[in-house]
C-alpha cells in the first residue's frame, strides 16, 4: 500500500486543478492514484526533453518508456527486444523498404490522431536531419516537409541523427495509417533502428506550433502513458498522466524527478522519505539504504559494457604484441569483486544476449594471464617506457578506483602505464601530447552488432575518426554487416570483427558489464527493469 | 577625497578586466566546449557543427576581442545548453542564491559579532573558552561536512526538516543555516580579537579613569576602533554574496547560481560561467570599494593618510 505523504497529497491537488483549467486534456483525473519523486544525479545533459539532444543515460530515464514512443518499442521489462508500438505490423517490401502500419486510435497528449504525417515529420529533415544527405543516395520526399515556422535545430542534431540513420532516403506517408521508411542502401537492420534511442514519434503540429526548437524541446507532444506537467532545467521535471493514453490508464497521478548531484543526498532524501526512489547509487552504498528497514536496492546489468580504449598512435601500442599483453593482464573478477561487491559479470566480449542468432556462443574476453603477458611484452622488446591512461574522475561508476587497480595490475607484469587525470573528453580526446589508454563503454541501441562494434570501432566510428586505431579487414568486416543481407556472412563477418579488434589487434579491452542501482521504499510494488530507463505504465505498478 | 575614489575605482575596473581576461582564456584552454556538451559518443560531424556554430573554429584572439565589444554593448553572450541569453540565466538564478546568502549573513551578523564582542569582555572566562571553541569549531569544519551532518540529524533521524529542494520556506533553514555557522566563528574570532586589542589601548584607560560608564566605554571608544578590521571581514562576506554557495547548493539541490556555475563549468558553457564570474567580481570590487571609503568614515586618519 503507498502512503499519501504531504507531497502526494499537493501533487495530486495540483493535478486536479489542472484538469479544471485545461479540460481538454485528461489531466490525472484519477484523484486516488498516488504521485512519486525520483532523485536523479541529473535530469538531461542539455536542458531539452529532445531525444535526438539528449542521448544519454539521464536521456533514457526520463523519456523511456514513459514519455516517449516508436513505432516499435523496446521491451524495457524483458530481452530488450522489439514489440510492436505505435505500429502494430510491419513487413519488408525489399532490402531496402520497409513497410508499417500505424496503430489506429493513438492520442497525441494534445489531442490529435497518430497518423502517417506526424511519422513522416519524424524522420524530415527540418526534425532530423537538417541539410544532409543519406549515404549512397539522396534524401527523397524533401518537399513535403517544408517548415512551418522558422526553427533551427541544434547544429549538432542532423550528426547525431546520421549516425542512427546513415542512409535513411525519406519516410513516405502510403495511407493515412501506413508508411514505408525508404534506404538508399540494403539494410537489414532497419526494423532494430527504429526502436533505438532517437526513432520515436513526435507530433507534428505541437512541432508547427512551437515559437522556437527550445519552446518544443522543453514541452514535447509525443503519444507516451505520461505527458510533460513542468520543467525546470537543472532543478525537476514532472510528468503527469495522461488517461488517453492507447496502452491504458498510467498508475500514477505524476512522476516527478528531482535533481540531486550529491550521492550523499539522494541517499539521505530517500531515507527521511522526502523521495520515493534513488537513482544512481553506487556500489558501496547499496548495503548503507538495505540496512534501513523499509527500503531496499533494486539494481541490474545493463546493455553497456566498461571498456578501455588503445591509441596506436604512441610508438609503444602500435606494437599488437603490447596491447594483447595488457588485455592479458587484467584480473576482471577481482575487479568485479572489489568494486561491484560481484553485483555485475564479465560480458562475452562486445556482443549482448539479446544480439539472439549474431549472438557469438562461446566467445570470451582474453583471460587473465600474467605469464602470459609478460611474454608478449618479452617479444615486444618493452623498455619500460611510460604509456599515458588519460583517466575522468568517476564518469563512470568506480572509474578512479578501476583505472588504479588496472595500473597496479600493468605493474605486476612489468607495464610502465600512468595515470593522467583529465576534467573533460575534450581533454581526454586533445590531439596534443601523446595518447596511449583511455576508458570509454559500449553499448547496442538494437539487436544487432551494427549498433555497437561496427558504431564504435567500425570506419565511420569515433576511435577511427580520431584516428586512434584501423584496420583494413576489420573495416572489410563491418561492410558486410553493413549492407549484406546475407545472415550467415553477417555472423561470420561479425565473429572476424570480434577476433580482430579484441585479440589480433586489440582497439579496445572488456572489463566489465555495467549495472544500475535504484534504492527505493520497500513498500513500492515496482521492477527496476536491466537498463537506466524506468517503466511506470500500467504492467509495472501495482497498488 | 576625488583622488581616493578615482585610484580605487582604476584598480576596481583593472581587477574585472583581469577576471575576465583570465576567465575567457583558461576556460577555452580546458577542454573543447563541443567535445564536453556533445558527450563521447557523437560523430564528428557533429562536433564540427557544433563548433562551427557557436564560432569556436575561429582563432582564439578573434572570439576574444569579439567577447570584449560584445560586453561593452550590455550583451553577455548565448548559453550553448539553454539558446538563452547567459545574463537572463544568471539573473534568473539570482534570487534564490541570495535567498540562502542573506538570511546567512544576517545571522552570521547577529550572532558572531556580539559573541566575539562578548567574549573580549569576558576574556579568559568560561563564556570566553566556549565562544572560542566553538568558533575555531564552525570554521573549520567543511560546510559539505557540516550540511550533511545537519542533513542526517534533522531530515534523517529527527525527520523535522526538509532534506533538500527548494519547494517551501522550511527547506532553506539547513542551507542557511550550513552557511552561517562557518562565517559566525569566523567574525567571533575577528571581533574578539578586535576587541582584545583596542581594550588594552591607552585611550580605552583614559576614558574609564575619567568616570564614564562601563557601557559607554565599549560602546562609543572600543567597539568604533575595533570597527576597521570587523567590517574588513564583513566586506567580504557581502562580497561573497553571489558565490558563496556553490558547495551548499550542490548539497541541498539548492537551484541557485552556485549550481549554475557548476553545471557550467562542467559543461563548458562559456557565456553563462563568464556572466557569473563577471558578476561575483564587480559584486567583490564593489564590495571592497564600499569598504574602503567606510575605512575613511570609521576612521579619519585614513582619510588624511589618501589625501597624503
Amino acid at each position: 500500500m503507498v502512503n499519501f505523504t504531504r507531497r502526494s497529497t499537493l501533487g495530486l491537488a495540483g493535478a486536479a486543478a489542472g484538469s479544471l483549467i485545461l479540460p481538454r486534456f485528461s489531466f490525472a483525473q484519477g484523484a486516488k492514484r498516488p504521485s512519486i519523486t525520483i532523485a536523479v544525479q541529473k535530469i538531461t545533459n542539455n536542458n531539452t526533453l529532445d531525444i535526438w539532444n539528449e542521448q544519454s543515460n539521464v536521456g533514457e530515464r526520463v523519456f523511456f518508456p514513459n514519455l516517449w514512443e516508436g513505432l516499435i518499442l523496446r521491451d524495457w521489462m524483458g530481452n530488450q527486444g522489439p514489440l510492436p508500438g505505435l505500429a502494430t505490423e510491419w513487413k519488408r517490401i525489399d532490402d531496402k523498404t520497409l513497410e508499417l502500419k500505424l496503430r489506429k486510435g493513438v492520442k497525441f497528449h494534445n489531442g490529435d490522431e497518430l497518423t502517417a504525417e506526424d511519422v513522416v515529420f519524424s524522420f524530415s529533415a527540418q526534425r532530423l536531419f537538417g541539410t544532409t544527405q543519406p549515404a549512397g543516395g539522396k534524401t527523397i520526399f524533401a518537399d513535403d516537409n517544408k517548415p512551418v515556422t522558422a526553427k533551427e535545430l541544434p547544429a549538432a542534431i542532423p550528426g547525431i541523427g546520421r549516425r542512427l540513420w546513415p542512409a535513411l532516403a525519406g519516410v513516405e506517408a502510403v495511407d493515412k495509417y501506413t508508411v514505408r521508411f525508404h534506404n538508399a542502401t540494403p539494410d537489414v537492420t532497419l526494423e532494430g533502428r527504429l526502436y533505438a534511442f532517437g526513432s520515436q514519434i513526435a507530433n507534428r503540429r505541437a512541432w508547427d506550433e512551437a515559437k522556437t526548437y527550445v519552446d518544443w524541446a522543453r514541452k514535447p507532444v509525443t503519444t507516451g502513458a505520461y505527458m510533460v506537467g513542468e520543467y525546470k532545467p537543472d532543478v525537476s521535471l514532472t510528468l503527469v498522466a495522461f488517461d488517453e493514453y492507447w496502452g491504458g490508464r498510467p498508475p500514477l497521478a505524476q512522476i516527478r524527478f528531482v535533481e540531486v548531484p550529491e550521492v550523499a543526498s539522494r541517499v539521505n532524501g530517500l531515507l527521511s522519505g522526502e523521495y520515493d526512489f534513488a537513482c544512481d547509487l553506487p556500489p558501496d552504498q547499496i548495503a548503507t539504504v538495505k540496512a534501513v528497514k523499509g527500503f531496499e536496492v533494486q539494481g541490474s546489468t545493463i546493455n553497456n559494457h566498461r571498456i578501455s580504449v588503445f591509441n596506436t598512435q604512441n610508438p609503444i601500442l602500435a606494437n599488437p604484441l603490447m596491447r594483447r599483453a595488457m588485455t592479458h593482464s587484467i584480473d576482471r573478477q577481482a575487479i568485479v569483486e572489489a568494486l561491484w561487491a560481484g553485483q555485475t559479470k564479465i560480458p562475452a566480449g562486445l556482443q549482448f544476449p539479446f544480439y539472439g542468432p549474431m549472438f557469438v556462443e562461446g566467445w570470451k574476453v582474453p583471460e587473465f594471464n600474467a605469464k602470459l603477458a609478460q611474454d608478449l611484452i618479452k617479444q615486444a622488446g618493452y623498455k619500460g617506457d611510460v604509456i599515458p591512461f588519460r583517466l575522468l574522475n568517476n564518469y563512470y561508476t568506480n572509474q578512479t578506483s578501476n583505472g588504479q587497480i588496472m595500473v597496479e595490475m600493468w605493474k605486476q607484469v612489468g607495464l610502465n602505464v600512468q595515470i593522467e587525470m583529465k576534467e573533460n573528453w575534450g581533454q581526454i580526446h586533445d590531439p596534443a601530447g601523446v595518447k596511449g589508454v583511455r576508458d570509454w563503454s559500449a553499448s547496442a541501441a538494437f539487436s544487432d552488432p551494427v549498433s555497437s562494434i561496427v558504431a564504435q570501432f567500425g570506419p565511420n566510428g569515433e576511435v577511427q575518426q580520431k584516428k586512434d586505431w584501423t584496420n583494413a579487414e576489420a573495416n572489410q568486416m563491418a561492410s558486410i554487416l553493413e549492407t549484406s543481407t546475407d545472415a550467415a556472412a553477417r555472423k561470420k563477418a561479425f565473429a572476424r570483427m570480434l577476433e580482430i579488434c579484441e585479440r589480433e589487434d586489440p582497439v579496445y579491452q572488456i572489463l566489465h558489464q555495467n549495472a544500475v542501482f535504484t534504492g527505493m521504499k520497500s513498500s513500492l510494488k515496482w521492477k527496476a527493469a536491466p537498463a537506466f530507463a524506468m517503466d511506470f505504465r500500467s504492467s509495472n505498478w501495482a497498488i | 577625497m576625488i583622488r581616493f575614489i578615482a585610484v580605487r575605482l582604476l584598480r576596481a575596473m583593472i581587477t574585472i578586466f583581469a577576471v575576465v581576461t583570465f576567465a575567457f582564456v583558461v576556460l577555452r584552454m580546458s577542454g573543447d566546449p563541443a567535445q564536453v556538451m556533445l558527450g563521447p559518443d557523437v560523430p564528428q560531424e557533429a562536433v564540427d557543427a557544433f563548433r562551427r556554430s557557436w564560432g569556436l573554429d575561429q582563432p582564439l584572439w578573434i572570439q576574444y576581442v569579439a567577447y570584449i565589444k560584445s560586453i561593452f554593448t550590455g550583451d553577455f553572450g548565448v548559453s550553448m545548453r539553454d539558446k538563452a541569453s547567459a545574463l537572463d540565466l544568471v539573473l534568473q538564478r539570482l534570487p534564490a542564491t541570495l535567498q540562502l546568502t542573506l538570511p546567512a549573513l544576517l545571522l552570521k551578523l547577529v550572532f558572531g559579532i556580539p559573541a566575539g564582542v562578548y567574549a573580549a569582555l569576558h576574556r579568559q572566562s568560561f563564556a570566553d573558552r566556549g565562544v572560542i571553541l566553538l568558533a575555531v569549531l564552525g570554521f573549520t569544519i567543511p560546510s559539505f561536512v557540516m550540511g550533511l551532518l545537519l542533513v542526517l540529524i534533522f531530515a534523517v533521524i529527527l525527520g523535522v526538516l526538509p532534506s533538500g529542494g527548494q519547494d517551501t520556506w522550511m527547506h532553506g533553514i539547513l542551507p542557511t543555516v550550513t552557511m552561517s555557522i562557518g562565517g559566525i566563528g569566523i567574525l567571533a574570532r575577528f571581533s574578539r580579537s578586535a576587541m582584545i586589542e583596542v581594550m588594552g589601548q591607552p585611550y580605552i584607560r583614559t576614558a574609564s579613569a575619567k568616570g564614564l560608564k562601563w557601557g559607554d566605554v565599549v560602546w562609543n571608544h572600543a567597539l568604533p576602533n575595533a570597527a576597521v578590521p570587523i567590517v574588513t571581514i564583513v566586506g567580504f562576506m557581502v562580497g561573497s554574496l553571489i558565490a558563496g554557495a556553490v558547495v551548499v547548493e550542490s548539497i541541498f539541490s539548492w537551484p541557485g547560481i552556485g549550481r549554475l556555475l557548476i553545471v557550467s563549468v562542467s559543461n563548458r558553457d562559456l557565456a553563462v560561467v563568464q556572466c557569473i564570474l563577471l558578476i561575483i567580481a564587480a559584486a567583490m570590487v564593489v564590495s571592497n570599494l564600499v569598504v574602503d571609503l567606510l575605512y575613511g568614515w570609521l576612521d579619519p586618519r585614513l582619510r588624511s593618510n589618501a589625501a597624503h
